[in-house]
């Protein structure tokens, strides 16, 4: 087959995925749920799951997969009949186009009208704390898997809120463990921050911050730079970086600008004058920028599918993914916190026995749960997942067309060694909603 | 709808022109919309009224002076600030908040926009047509940031959360009536100053500035005032928003937030006193429904909008009236004189 | 600061100048003449980038994979889209002529939503990005991307070939004509809406270059264009409507302005452009460079 041929089988292909996107998100992601109708004798009250993730916005990139690896768990959770073998889950999709007003809008769109009793998802932190006001007061069982304030948990805590992803303050709290050391090897003195300007970039600078302070004290902030999500042009905060001349720089940068700005900064030399430590370097940057990633920077992960390749649940997971989107289409960190979240919910719903929401809330609650990141707990006081995250180097893997972390010099801080802060103070923090 | 076949309907016809008559039919369509089933239609309709209430002051720049404005939310998003910031202040430990409060809460928001476009609004009168929707665009994205980058006070992108009204008002249905109530109250005051002699001056200035200056009148002391008074009615609107939605961000100063005034004056008919209220009833309901099936809401409001401005200028209500009109052949008089431009400027 | 912090401060400021410039050129242009504010103009820019990357993909798949075929998908994507432009201007466009200013903003405004929702049925929601293998040069004690030298040289020349344009040929002359006064061009027998038209697909074909010069900076994604418009309205207020130079300066002066705001007050960047908007327009409403327009 030559070359031209091959190519517009790709494009072919291209299309085809982009219509395949059209099904999912237009026509309800429903249409797979179709399968387990097998059973019609059986089959009790359909389990609604709402899911709100963007599809614009500078969080649209991380959540393609995330879109695709919903529907999948559902996918296979139905063909056993659904949740307790005969409530098949039907998937209402919405887009929350990363605002916080619309993603309110419609959270109450989908618990009203579609009788939602679980929503998943969304990407920016300022929409899920607008949506834990929903699902709080109309007593819906919220998950988060990407959104991962601090303030979700502890400020704004809600008994129907439970968090799959690590949250602001354990990721900050994971790269000042693997920061400190570096300062104190290298002796390093001053950092830059550059953050975006929105709740998660300053929740995450202030974990980071205030952490590294009692860490590793020697190290000063000497400057603060913001700026506006779906920034297309870093040039000039890149060499503000370079004129302050600090020995390392922090990044709280995700999403698109984390792409544009690795990139910009790639070919502007940044790394080559100052150290990264610790930005955050999902498997979808290492497979989307597998050509300009510079080798060697530490990045920070938060379900790397690598890090857990033993755990029998991420190997079936990985497989249906690749068997359904394409060999070298590795499931990435947002898809693997999404089928957890699905997951989490059907062991709850098994728990408790019930698709009550109440039962399964209350089955939530400390609960231990088997995840692709192997038996994972509840903390009691924030419902936030015991999950590790992960600083490691970037490095060129023989095993996969994208680099990955270096395995022998990955560090996977575990979620309970960094969470804070200490339990009675989640609770003072809790105290502001009744 | 056929305005002849009653005569209390034809009188009200002559009076108010078309608004009369597609006043009463919304008014008993929104008393009656708390009986539809599900209380997602209640909130649906809350939210129709609010962005109304929006799209209405935002007409009586654009309909009644002629100017219009891409900073429009600004004054929006300030009255729903302001309501946020009082309303957090009043609450309690235990993240509650008494009626009394709550009502104070909503009465921060007006005045907070009316400061806000008084300042604004200083600048912007001496300019019309596109310099003042540059300025006004400039002046809303210059709030827009300001907010946004003043984080100790604002908060900046996270929003505020926690507007949860008290108790009573957590009921969706009780919440649509105290909105509907406060709607009506701001529309009949919205009324009377376009059918003032203030109103009938806006209208010259519309149609022609130069002549009202001949005139004596004090053209941007008038356009001031206006632009206060929108401002105000903006504002209230944002009050309304934030207990509405429990949570406020800056995205609701920003200039599509602003596009959408626009565009409801415009699908309804910005010549005509309620026409922003119906094209909020249809851009609202519309959104509802159509993001029920599928993602892509912008492409079907853009071909929507699209066909609007090819098809129907001066809105929906606009081309009910011309179609009564032509079908009487009779010229306009007096009484609906101001439902009869589209927004000359 | 030290010098070379400065130097390489201004060059990243000039850098985004040009950028800024490549942007709001043909803004500028369709305003002056047509006396539309074309609120589409960053999502044509946008939906350029993204025929340039299918371009270069469909190209480097059939001839292999180098940088220097990023020149012809950029001429190509031009190319389509100056005639998705004339197609733009003829069917659509043209209909507002007679009509009110809003109706005019509200249909370049609805044009927004669909081309945008347009790129995501054609494209998907993933961000589109072509690699070039750039490799960081050093420069003053520091390193810079040569491929600034490159946006910046390309944002001389273009508006050089502007001002050739304008001033030298013919049709060029009669379109700044028609900036002055539309009824005498008319008069002199020169059809109006061919002009219009040419201009409307100059001025899109102008968005859909500067959207391939980008593309080896800035990955395609959706939604960038809501922020690029605002700032590239911004360039066009303070140069004022329909000069090409007041375009060039206004948008070096917000470049540089933005550059120098985040070594200095970062987080009042923003706000500081939007400061010169307001005070430009008060003090001169038409702009640096602009002429008060015909009523």
């Amino acid at each position: 087959m030559s070359t031209t041929d091959r190519k517009w089988e790709a494009l072919i292909d291209n299309l085809k995925v982009s219509r395949r996107d059209f099904v999912f998100t237009s026509l309800a992601a429903g249409a797979l749920s179709l399968t387990p109708r097998f059973a019609g004798a059986q089959t009790a009250k359909p389990y609604k799951l709402g899911v709100l993730l963007p599809s614009t916005g500078t969080g649209a990139n991380y959540v393609e997969n995330a879109i695709k690896g919903i529907p999948l768990a559902v996918a296979e959770i139905n063909a056993k009949g659904g949740f307790l073998g005969k409530h098949p889950i039907e998937i209402v999709y919405r887009d929350d186009q990363t605002k916080p007003d619309v993603g309110a809008r419609e959270a109450k769109s989908i618990i009203l009208n579609d009788k939602v009793q679980t929503i998943i998802g969304t990407y920016s932190s300022a929409v899920a704390l607008a949506i834990e006001e929903i699902t709080h007061e109309h007593k819906v069982l919220h998950i988060a898997a990407t959104s991962n304030s601090s303030k979700i948990t502890q400020d704004n805590y809600s008994p129907y809120t439970y968090q799959f992803c690590p949250d602001s303050n354990m990721q900050s709290g994971a790269v000042v463990v693997a920061v400190s050391k570096m300062v104190k090897k290298n002796n390093w003195k001053s950092y830059v921050s550059i953050g975006q300007d929105y709740e998660w970039g300053r929740d995450t600078h202030k974990g980071f911050t205030t952490e590294l302070v009692k860490a590793a004290p020697q190290a000063k902030e000497i400057k603060q730079l913001w700026f506006k999500l779906g920034e297309t042009d870093f040039t000039s905060y890149i060499t503000a970086i370079m004129a302050a001349k600090p020995d390392f720089l922090f990044g709280a940068i995700a999403g698109k600008d984390s792409e544009t700005f690795l990139q910009q900064a790639g070919q502007m030399g940044l790394f080559k004058r100052v150290p990264f430590p610790g930005g955050l370097i999902s498997v979808t940057e290492l497979r989307q920028l597998r050509k300009t990633l510079p080798r060697g920077i530490i990045g920070l992960a938060r379900c790397p599918f690598f890090a857990h390749l033993k755990e029998p649940l991420m190997q079936k997971y990985i497989k249906m993914h690749r068997a359904k989107f394409g060999d070298d289409n590795y499931p990435d960190d947002w898809a693997c916190m999404h089928y957890d979240a699905v997951y989490g919910l059907e062991q709850a719903i098994n728990k408790a026995k019930s698709i009550e929401t109440e039962a399964v809330v209350k089955a939530l609650k400390g609960a231990t749960l088997d995840t692709c990141r192997g038996k994972r707990t509840m903390r009691d006081c924030s419902n936030q997942l015991d999950v590790p995250s992960y600083v490691g180097e970037v490095w060129d893997s023989p095993d996969y067309p994208f680099p990955i972390y270096k395995p022998d010099t990955m560090i996977v801080v575990e979620g309970h060694d960094v969470w804070t802060p200490k339990c009675e103070d989640v609770e003072k923090l809790k105290k502001k909603r009744a | 709808m056929n305005a002849d076949d009653n005569r209390g309907r034809s009188r009200l016809y002559a009076k108010y022109g078309l608004s009369g008559p597609a006043a009463v039919v919304l008014l008993f369509f929104f008393l009656l919309v708390p009986l539809l089933p599900g209380e997602f239609w209640t909130i649906v309709s809350t939210e129709i009224l609010i962005l109304g209430l929006f799209a209405m002051s935002f007409n009586l720049l654009y309909g009644y002076m002629g100017q219009i404005s891409f900073g429009h939310a600004a004054f929006f998003g300030l009255g729903a600030y302001a309501t946020a910031m009082v309303f957090t202040r009043f609450k309690t430990v235990g993240g509650e908040i008494s009626t009394p409060d709550f009502l104070l809460s909503l009465l921060a928001g007006p005045p907070a926009a009316a400061l806000g476009a008084l300042i604004v609004g200083f600048f912007c009168v001496r300019l019309t047509g596109i310099y003042f929707a540059m300025l006004s665009l400039a002046f809303g994205e210059l709030l827009f940031y300001i907010v946004f980058s003043w984080y100790s006070f604002t908060k900046g992108d996270d929003g505020i959360q926690g507007l949860l009204p008290p108790l009573f008002f957590q009921d969706a249905v009780h919440y649509y009536y105290l909105t509907l109530a406060i709607v009506i109250a701001a529309l009949l005051v919205m009324w009377r100053i376009t059918e003032s002699p203030f109103g009938y001056i806006m209208r010259t200035l519309r149609d022609n500035q130069r002549r009202a200056a001949f005139l004596g009148i004090n053209v941007r002391l008038h356009m001031l005032m206006n632009f206060v008074i929108a401002g105000a009615f903006a504002g209230l609107a944002g009050a309304l928003w934030g207990p509405f939605s429990r949570s406020v961000s800056p995205g609701l100063l920003g200039w599509q937030e602003s596009g959408i005034a626009v565009f409801m004056a415009l699908i309804g008919g910005a010549g005509t006193f309620v026409g922003p209220l119906l094209g909020s009833v249809i851009y609202t309901l519309l959104q509802a429904v159509v993001t029920m099936f599928t993602t892509y809401w912008p492409l079907t409001i853009g071909t929507v909008i699209l066909l609007i401005v090819l098809f129907v200028p001066g809105g929906v209500l606009g081309l009910i009236e011309q179609r009564i009109k032509s079908r009487r052949g009779q010229a306009a008089n007096a009484g609906h004189e101001a439902a009869s431009g589209t927004g000359k400027r | 600061m030290d010098l070379s912090a400065f130097t390489i401060q201004l060059f990243s400021g000039l850098s985004r100048a040009m950028v800024l410039f490549l942007l709001s050129a043909g803004l500028s242009l369709i305003f002056g003449v047509m006396n539309i504010l074309n609120f589409a103009h960053a999502t044509l820019w946008l939906a350029g980038g993204y025929v340039t990357y299918s371009m270069f993909d469909f190209m480097s798949g059939r001839f292999g994979a180098s940088p220097w075929l990023l020149l012809p998908a950029i001429l190509g994507a031009t190319a389509v889209m100056t005639a998705a432009g004339f197609a733009l201007e003829r069917f659509l466009i043209r209909r507002t002529y007679d009509r009110e200013l809003p109706e005019q903003l509200l249909l370049t405004f609805a044009l927004v939503l669909i081309i945008g929702d347009l790129i995501k049925l054609v494209w998907g929601v993933e961000n589109r990005r072509i690699s070039l293998g750039i490799e960081p040069i050093e420069m003053l004690d520091t390193f810079v991307n040569p491929y600034h030298f490159v946006i910046i040289a390309t944002g001389v020349a273009v508006a050089a070939g502007l001002w050739f344009f304008l001033h030298r040929t013919r049709f060029g002359k009669i379109v700044r004509a028609a900036v002055y006064s539309r009824s005498m061009v008319s008069a002199l027998g020169i059809p109006i809406p061919a002009i219009y038209a040419g201009v409307f697909a100059l001025g899109v074909g102008l968005a859909a270059f500067a959207g391939g010069v980008f593309l080896p900076l800035l990955p395609m994604s959706l939604g960038v264009d809501h922020d690029i418009i605002v700032q590239c309205f911004a360039v066009v207020v303070i140069g004022g409507f329909g000069s090409m130079l007041g375009t060039f300066v206004a948008a070096v002066i917000v470049g540089v302005v933005y550059s120098f705001s985040i070594l200095f007050w970062p987080d009042g960047a923003l706000a500081m452009v939007f400061l010169i908007v307001i005070l430009v327009l008060i003090w001169r409403p038409w702009g640096l460079f602009g002429t008060e327009l015909r009523s």
